[in-house]
């Protein structure tokens, strides 16, 4: 009869029901992955938010005090990137509804990260008394300790972003710091040259 | 329904049982063709016409409530599918906004609620200028700010570049003038290298720290109070009404009480 095939569809339709609620439910909400307050994702853009503010901060001294146009060229070009990139992880954190400030040590995120701290200060980032002969020196000297500082500044932040892309498997996230790495590599040569180009030139 | 219903459960019992004896699913599509000769047998009352017409009669009927059901299951399930995958979602959103960590701090003093033309910006003006709060936390401030990427003054600092930091979204740690090293240490790590906060005696100050972000206030009396990190961890940043990419560099970096322009 009639509510014989219905028998035996009910079970075939609720699982089929079944299969594409769950399919449904898995794979449309992607927010599920959301990263959490000790994730990755979120240390690195705390963290790496602390490490471009001070590319930011280098870079503005250096382009009002360097006297190689190229350099000076390089500083506001490594400020603005850096203070743009600063936004989009600052965005981040509030998309994933996390506050700006973590309650993890900073690098804690990274493997063996916390001991790459010194003094509060994440690999390749300068001590205040290093900001403070940036900001006084002059004539070319101003030029070589910026590139010099910068170059430490971008291998630190190199590997931070190298990192990242091991631990995350937030496409955004592995993007941005994918341009961070290729970036900040690029502007490690070009850096290099004008290194040995000023100390030809002095 | 209710009449037909007990016809036709025997029946479909009795064609379980020796369907059954192979596998109900698979058995399913070819069992539909024994069951052609079986059904104009049962439905003899409804007179034995061509056996065609009836399987393809049960067919049609079947396949509505089927896809009824199917379609019924199937919204069932995806809204629970939706509404679990929502709840996870939200779950993690459980973050708490910033203004409700705020307010759940013991003793903050929030001029938001209280004087909300005091926090809602300010002109720019040189020169010293006055306070209703001491140490200030808002309202017209010097061009200049303090620099505050997570700098540490050892001597006081001019108010009218602080509060400017302040707008910038800075967290400023004032402590008493005289407080024993090794407590000004404790605080020193909460500031040192962290941007957005900055530290410095204040003169006059009767408690032992005094903790300002742009409209609030948290007066405490031990360095090892854990309100000082929930105070950060709220208000660093987020309490900046210029947003989260204001500088806190290129400002002024001199300390004395007095102010650079």
């Amino acid at each position: 009869m009639s509510s014989r095939r219905f028998s035996y569809w009910i079970p075939v339709a609720l699982l089929l029901g079944i299969v594409l609620g769950a399919v449904i439910g898995f794979v449309v909400p992607r927010g599920e992955s959301l990263p959490g307050d000790d994730s990755p994702e979120a240390g690195f853009a705390r963290d790496m938010t602390t490490h471009h503010t001070q590319a930011v901060e280098m870079g503005l001294i250096a382009y009002t005090r360097a006297q190689n146009p190229d350099v000076r060229t390089m500083a506001v070009d490594i400020a603005l990137n850096q203070q743009g990139q600063i936004g989009m992880m600052q965005a981040w954190l509030r998309e994933w509804s996390l506050q700006p400030t973590g309650s993890q040590t900073p690098m804690a995120w990274m493997p063996n990260g916390a001991e790459s701290v010194v003094n509060g200060l994440m690999p390749g980032m300068a001590t205040q008394e290093q900001l403070k002969q940036l900001r006084e020196a002059t004539g070319l000297e101003e030029d070589k300790l910026f590139l010099e500082l910068m170059i430490q500044h971008h291998l630190g932040g190199v590997h931070m972003a190298q990192e990242v892309i091991k631990l995350s498997k937030d496409q955004e996230v592995v993007e941005a710091a994918e341009l961070t790495v290729n970036s900040q590599q690029r502007e490690l040569t070009d850096m290099q040259s004008l290194q040995k180009e000023i100390s030809a030139a002095s | 329904m209710s009449t037909p219903g007990p016809e036709r459960v025997p029946s479909t019992v009795k064609v379980d049982k020796t369907t059954g004896q192979g596998k109900p699913p698979a058995g399913k599509p070819s069992g539909g063709r024994p069951g052609g000769p079986n059904r104009p047998g049962g439905k003899g009352g409804k007179k034995g016409r061509k056996p065609v017409t009836p399987v393809k009669v049960a067919g049609g009927r079947n396949w509505g409530p089927i896809a009824v059901a199917g379609v019924v299951v199937l919204i069932a399930v995806g809204i629970i599918g939706w509404s679990v995958a929502a709840s996870v979602q939200s779950d993690k959103k459980a973050g708490i906004p910033w203004e409700e960590r705020a307010s759940a701090i013991a003793d903050i003093v929030n001029f938001r609620e209280t004087d909300p033309d005091l926090v809602k910006g300010s002109q720019h003006k040189n020169g010293a200028l006055t306070y209703a709060q001491d140490p200030p936390v808002a309202g017209e401030h010097n061009p200049s700010w303090q620099n505050c990427n997570g700098i540490v003054y050892d001597a006081p600092i001019a108010k009218e570049h602080a509060v400017h930091s302040l707008e910038h979204g800075a967290v400023w740690v004032a402590y008493k003038e005289g407080l024993p090293a090794d407590q000004v240490a404790k605080l020193a790590a909460k500031v040192e290298g962290r941007e957005k906060t900055l530290m410095s005696p204040y003169p006059g100050l009767t408690n032992t720290v005094s903790l300002q972000a742009w409209g609030y206030q948290l007066k405490l009396d031990s360095v090892d109070d854990p309100r000082i990190d929930e105070f950060i961890k709220a208000l660093r940043v987020n309490a900046s009404i210029e947003g989260p990419t204001a500088l806190c560099d290129s400002g002024v970096s001199a300390t004395g009480t007095a102010p650079q322009s």
